[in-house]
């Protein structure tokens, strides 16, 4: 998820309140190792699901992969780094 | 305790899900099909049962490493639109994995002979697809001379 995200950075997120859009940064469960978060963009959102992809698409492992993700999979939005300080800011 | 101990997250999440190097290149895998095929080679050119025996256990290593590097540019570096684009790769996998199980297991030097040809038809796909730009760093001149 390089260039905006990077190995080790802190992150808040946000529960959903209401189903993620295109461009937002989400946690969701790997669908292929549940038990495993991902960190990755939404692409689109259809009936029940989204399409995530990495900002990396050479690459990244995604929904290219694994196929598009049920929206009950996705378990909360990324919405602010908060370390580095440096790097700071809100996603 | 520290305030970063107060601060710091309490789940990890990934951003990437396989090591992002992003290098690959069926030489590897053509590499240690080379070696089985020497390794074969020699087997039958000597008398030594010491040597021989080592012989087969080194081959079956080396087949079993092919098959590892075939299995790594399949699930990993060809991706959906590669499939779609040249649908044969998938085939071409998928039997150049399954010819390393039978050069594990054979002393026929025409079986690893059809496992380097096999993997010569996969970098030809690999290179069709952009393989050597898109994941390899270019040599010194020199080198490439």
């Amino acid at each position: 998820m390089e260039p905006a995200l990077r190995d080790g950075d802190w992150v808040i997120v946000a529960p959903l309140w209401r189903p993620p859009r295109p461009g937002e940064i989400v946690l969701a469960r790997d669908p292929r190792v549940p038990e495993r978060l991902l960190l990755k963009r939404v692409a689109r959102v259809e009936d029940g699901s989204c399409t995530l992809l990495g900002d990396r698409p050479e690459e990244s492992t995604d929904s290219r992969t694994f196929g598009p993700v049920a929206l009950s999979d996705v378990v909360g939005r990324a919405i602010f780094r908060y370390a580095p300080l440096a790097r700071a800011r809100l996603l | 305790m520290f305030l970063t101990d107060l601060l710091s997250p309490k789940t990890v999440a990934y951003a990437h899900c396989d090591l992002p190097c992003g290098v690959y290149d069926p030489e590897q895998a053509r590499i240690e099909a080379e070696s089985c095929y020497k390794i074969i080679e020699k087997y039958h050119a000597s008398n030594d049962d010491h040597f021989k025996a080592r012989a087969i256990v080194i081959k079956e290593k080396q087949a079993e490493l092919a098959k590892h590097h075939i299995d790594v540019l399949w699930s990993d570096y060809f991706k959906p639109e590669h499939v779609q684009k040249y649908p044969e790769i998938t085939e071409l996998c998928w039997k150049a994995a399954k010819q390393c199980s039978k050069v594990k297991g054979s002393l026929e030097i025409g079986e690893a002979r059809t496992l380097l040809d096999m993997i010569d038809k996969i970098a030809d796909v690999w290179t069709k697809a952009g393989g050597p730009t898109a994941t390899r760093i270019p040599k010194a001149v020199a080198a490439r001379a």
